[in-house]
């Protein structure tokens, strides 16, 4: 149970950090990158589930944006390199996790027709 | 959605969308709850709990293939192109329901656990070394824990703070959740299934969503036309190929796309990739004066790659000129929102 108790450990400091981050980023932070979250409110909460589980990307962005260099055209650039990675997924792993289930599958006992293993007269009931 | 974070776009047919979505969704957990029980094989009647887990369990598996669907579907024929106009609220709604399968496991199988539930859960096998009896719950937990993001990360507001191209890369992540639900169905419950049906579908789903993707894969191939190059300048083509309204999309050396489109007998040429979610503005039409995306609606002025007032989305330009009647572009791509005056077609092709 060790490991399982750090990894859950592991995820409830996760949470509590991603709670301190959302905390400054949606009152004050979120102001200072964005324009257009200037005065709107009640979409605030609902990056509060986002931020919890990506905190270090939120980070990350927030330092970027704060230098206020401009991007370049990698903001407009299509994610091409992707697509490779996608065929792997979708033409080798679910093919292959999917045909291995089925071909190592076992049949119920209970599909084995009975084989009677004592001779009937050393049976006694 | 960039002028201020309200939610101006909501108009019928988002409402529309959403009603059939979860009607359908109901309609399925009824019938499943009311029918599946009579097909279970079971020597006793199945408990409750255990019926309602594989309901929403197999409701979401059943939403995460029609959504996997709906992008290639949209590739291959434009009368698709309606359902991935709200594809981000399918997705919310997949979550929330993958969630509640997991919350009916956990409260029925692992409620008297002396530790916590999900101590319960990891901790109960960890024979990760075989395939066989393989923790197929973890895999659950990882396809869940990755639906999770992508449904916290649905609104736009992130589009625009992490950018269409890093946000694109984390919304790849439908990818391994799929592999890891597929993995979760075929070690898990098809284990222990005499009945047949339901591997059936599993099988004819990921069949489904795999075959898709290549046929749109081997579409766009095959229209990925690439400008041979003069002195510089890239050729696109004749002009006269070109419709009115229409755009011309030619691929440049460095994999970029660019859509040449002709308005009132002028041509201008902007980026392929829509600032919004990179859908393909030159698979649009011009309306009211601005190219328009196939996908969600975004639109700029064509001269400019601007979005009219108050909208505030930019996308580059590209500089064009013509050689008698054949367009060229220049590579070189101008900053977003640069004003480029747009080409006049000689007076015999107006």
């Amino acid at each position: 149970m060790g490991t399982v108790s750090n990894v859950l450990m592991f995820a409830e400091w996760w949470l509590y950090f991603g709670a301190a981050v959302a905390f400054y980023f949606l009152t004050v932070g979120i102001e200072r990158i964005d324009e257009n979250a200037r005065g709107a409110y009640v979409f605030r909460p609902l990056l509060i589930p986002g931020v919890l589980l990506i905190w270090p990307l939120v980070l990350w962005r927030i330092a970027v944006l704060e230098r206020n260099k401009p991007e370049g055209f990698g903001r407009y650039r299509p994610l091409r390199t992707a697509h490779g990675y996608v065929w792997l997924v979708l033409f080798f792993a679910i093919p292959a996790i999917f045909v291995t289930a089925m071909l190592l599958k076992q049949t119920w006992p209970a599909d084995i027709p009975a084989v009677r293993l004592s001779p009937a007269e050393a049976v006694s009931q | 959605m960039s002028v201020k974070y309200t939610p101006v776009q909501w108009n019928a047919n988002k409402y529309g969308y959403d009603l059939v979505l979860i009607g359908m969704v109901v309609l399925y957990i009824l019938s499943f709850l009311n029918v599946a029980p009579m097909f279970l094989d079971h020597a006793r009647p199945t408990d409750g709990p255990i019926v309602r887990a594989r309901a929403f369990g197999t409701c979401a598996f059943l939403l995460l293939t029609i959504i996997l669907c709906i992008g290639p579907l949209a590739r291959l024929d434009a009368r698709f192109l309606p359902l991935l106009y709200n594809r981000r609220h399918f997705g919310v709604l997949t979550s929330v329901i993958a969630l509640s399968h997991a919350m009916f496991v956990m409260d029925w199988y692992f409620n008297f656990a002396p530790q916590s539930k999900l101590e319960g859960l990891l901790g109960a096998n960890t024979s990760y070394g075989q395939v066989l009896g393989f923790p197929f719950e973890v895999l659950g937990l990882a396809g869940l824990i990755c639906l999770g993001i992508l449904a916290a990360t649905s609104h736009d507001f992130w589009l625009n703070f992490l950018t269409p191209r890093l946000w694109k890369a984390l919304h790849f992540l439908i990818y391994p959740a799929f592999a890891a639900v597929v993995g979760h169905i075929a070690l898990g419950s098809l284990q222990s299934q005499d009945n047949s049906i339901f591997a059936i579908v599993v099988g004819l789903s990921t069949a489904l969503v795999c075959g898709l993707h290549a046929l749109a894969a081997w579409k766009e191939r095959g229209c990925d036309k690439r400008g041979n190059a003069d002195a510089g300048w890239i050729i696109v083509g004749d002009a006269g190929d070109i419709e009115e309204g229409r755009a011309k999309i030619i691929k440049l050396p460095n994999g970029d796309r660019v859509a040449v489109f002709r308005h009132k007998a002028r041509l201008s040429a902007i980026a392929n990739a829509c600032a919004h979610q990179n859908g393909p503005l030159g698979e649009g039409r011009i309306v009211d004066g601005c190219v328009t995306c196939p996908w969600h609606g975004f639109q700029y002025r064509v001269a400019d790659g601007r979005s009219p007032a108050p909208f505030t989305e930019m996308v580059p330009t590209y500089r064009l000129k013509l050689d008698q009647t054949t367009v060229l572009v220049d590579p070189n791509a101008n900053e977003p929102g640069m004003f480029v005056e747009p080409t006049a077609l000689p007076e015999h092709m107006q």
